[in-house]
């Protein structure tokens, strides 16, 4: 970082995947540094699965005083790979920022879904993750990545802040967080993308004349239109031959979201499904794999 | 019109409008303070006179949320409350207000605690300033018995849909007996329109009520919340003029006495302003141009109206019966100076508080409260927030 620069990130993740502990935890890193940093969340309904934004800056300049929302960042980290597809994660980013995603997918194809005038960086983290702690949650291996694709911090800087976050469980994590650093790739993106630039559905939101009074709602049962397929990085299949039809997955299922088709046979409204796995969970015969979300 | 002057206790007379306006719940805690008011409805109910549902809640706040049940699926709804209580219901008043529930509630108006009091002032009132409901001061049994009834009126109206309440001086007002004029049940029943909400609880029809609100849309159901507060106005207005075609009983948002010539105006709201009648009467009497000056309306603030009110005056004395503790003046008074700040030719203004925590202040306090304020006026002491009659 120069002397006189102030850098702005925003983190693209989702509920339970860690993204305002990277947050506060570069922050931590940066002040640990002598460097002047903030780390605040977007609070919102907080809930597991649903997409969630976290911000920082990071100064040597001095105490930073703007506190509102990261609006034109110089970096943006995607925590969650399905999140390129459903919301505008570039939005308002830096001409010649930088993102980094999580995703399986090769910096090649990547590359193709993405365009701009920015610097691409990509890692699997979900992999490094579910091999370095167990668990798909990738916030200190997506951590590892920032400091790869930008050097605003050194990365022995984290050691402390995730030794007194995570206790028992920081080797793990500053394993992730290396292992993600060392995989790590760079490239550019071209300016030109391939098709037309990909339009994302932005609700619309009310204005005062619309509101009821009282805010009262009444279209009865419009919860339905809410996605929250959207919030999956698993969805369930199912192994038909190894089906006995018991309908246990459609009772267990919390979103009330699988029935039978036409043939009889089991599936989940991907409209709906959360890709919770308890139907895999609570399926006797084993009939049901949760698959990664390409 | 029932042409027989009877007596009966303030309580008993906002208990006789409740009945009287048939309302369909009655949800209170009867601890004190609270007042005769809602005894004499469970009696009421109890003995069948009223056909309500009386529900006798563990709390305060527990009243003022079965009241928004009650109210959201289109029951005439009824509450009192005083003092403490009204403080214990408070995160509920705004919930009510901004779920546009048209409860209507007597506050039987008190000091709060510490020490220990439940006698009259106005500082439960102006903590509940804010809340978003209508709120309406009476000065006598006989506007109690006529503020409850047309405050059914104004809440339920399609275009309102506000929680109003009636503000009633503790003891003063509430255990106080005088005469009034009650009304005949067909008279009520051609004045108060049926109450339908039109996005009433009906599983027949369902609705979502209380969603939250994100930063993305609370501002927007601020708004028009503010808005239509502003614009209930019109229609108290209305009801008052339909209320005073059927009894002769006028009713404004400012109310004066003896104020048109007058140089020197002493405001005060509520009880207190019959016997401040008394002392301008006297002053007059010696030929001093003083009058008076009562806020009926305290929410929605009757800006034009209170602005035109006090237009010709040089000297306007306020008397407030609460403190704002560390505040520029009583909580009255910085409203007032607020309202006339933007004005190029205004009144002087001086503010006192008095009458706490179940105080009198006779009539010869007032015409002290006048010269005081006349002299202050003339020495040029306008900073100052006087505490009158405080013990040395």
């Amino acid at each position: 970082m120069e002397k006189d620069e102030t850098i702005e990130i925003r983190w693209h993740g989702r509920g339970g995947q860690g993204a305002v502990t990277s947050a506060e935890l570069l922050a931590l890193a940066a002040i640990n540094e002598g460097k002047f940093a903030q780390a605040f969340p977007s609070f919102g309904p907080e809930r597991r699965g649903a997409p969630v934004l976290a911000f920082n800056r990071i100064s040597n300049v001095g105490h930073i005083r703007v506190r509102a929302a990261v609006t034109n960042p110089d970096v943006v980290v995607v925590l969650d790979p399905g999140l390129i597809y459903i919301t505008d994660v570039t939005s308002g980013l830096k001409q010649d920022g930088i993102v980094v995603v999580n995703t399986p997918k090769s910096l090649a194809d990547i590359k193709s879904e993405l365009s701009g005038p920015w610097k691409l960086a990509v890692v699997n983290a979900t992999v490094i993750a579910r091999e370095a702690l167990g668990i798909p949650i990738v916030n200190t291996a997506m951590l590892g990545a920032l400091l790869k694709a930008t050097e605003i911090l050194g990365l022995e800087s984290l050691v402390e802040p995730i030794k007194e976050r995570f206790g028992p469980r920081a080797k793990n994590n500053i394993d992730a967080c290396h292992r993600a650093y060392e995989e790590t790739l760079m490239a550019e993106l071209s300016v030109v993308g391939q098709g037309p630039r990909k339009a994302f559905e932005t609700e619309r939101l009310l204005s005062w004349q619309e509101l009821l009074p009282g805010c009262v709602v009444i279209e009865a049962g419009n919860a339905k239109q809410y996605r929250t397929g959207d919030w999956k990085s698993q969805h369930p299949v199912w192994d038909q031959q190894r089906c006995i039809k018991c309908g246990i997955c459609s009772l267990f299922c919390p979103e009330g979201c699988i029935g039978q088709n036409k043939e009889g046979d089991f599936e989940a409204n991907m409209y709906y499904c959360k890709g919770c796995g308890i139907c895999a969970r609570e399926c006797w015969t084993e009939a049901i794999t949760m698959v990664e979300e390409t | 019109m029932a042409t027989k002057r009877i007596g009966m206790e303030g309580s008993f007379a906002i208990a006789e409008a409740v009945k009287l306006a048939n309302a369909d719940v009655v949800a209170a805690y009867p601890i004190t303070p609270q007042t005769h008011i809602v005894e004499r409805l469970a009696e009421l109910v109890a003995n069948g006179e009223l056909n309500a549902e009386y529900i006798p809640v563990e709390s305060e706040h527990s009243a003022m949320s079965a009241c928004l049940g009650s109210s959201a699926v289109g029951a005439r709804t009824f509450t009192a409350t005083a003092g403490q209580g009204l403080e214990l219901m408070h995160e509920v008043l705004y919930v009510a207000s901004s779920l546009r529930l048209p409860i209507v509630m007597t506050v039987a108006n008190r000091a709060l605690s510490g020490p220990l009091s439940v006698w009259g002032d106005h500082s439960d009132v102006m903590a509940t300033r804010d809340c978003g409901w209508i709120q309406i001061f009476a000065e006598n049994v006989q506007q109690v018995f006529d503020l409850v009834l047309c405050a059914f009126h104004i809440a339920e109206d399609p275009s309102v849909l506000f929680p109003t309440m009636v503000h009633v001086d503790g003891f003063h007002l509430s255990h106080v007996i005088e005469s009034l004029y009650l009304l005949e049940q067909e008279e009520v029943d051609k004045f108060l329109p049926k109450y339908h909400h039109p996005y009433a609880l009906n599983p027949d029809k369902p609705v979502t009520i209380g969603a939250f609100g994100p930063p993305n849309i609370y501002t927007e159901t601020k708004k028009p919340q503010d808005i239509a507060l502003r614009a209930s106005k019109k229609v108290i207005l209305q009801v008052w003029r339909k209320f005073s075609e059927l009894t002769g009983r006028y009713y404004s948002p400012v109310e004066s006495y003896k104020a048109k010539d007058a140089d020197v105006l002493l405001l005060v709201m509520g009880s207190f302003s019959e016997t401040a009648m008394m002392a301008i009467d006297k002053m007059r009497e010696e030929g001093q141009k003083v009058g008076l000056i009562r806020l009926r309306l305290w929410r929605p603030f009757p800006f034009d109206e209170f602005r035109q009110a006090v237009a010709q005056a040089q000297l306007l004395i306020v008397l407030d019966r609460a403190l704002s503790f560390g505040g520029p003046t009583g909580p009255v008074c910085s409203e007032i100076q607020a309202a006339l700040y933007p004005l190029e030719t205004r009144p002087k203004i001086i503010s006192f508080v008095g009458g706490l925590g179940g105080r009198d202040i006779s009539v010869p306090t007032f015409e002290d409260i006048i010269r005081r304020g006349m002299a202050k006026a003339k020495q040029g002491r306008l900073d100052e927030l006087e505490m009158i009659e405080v013990r040395e």
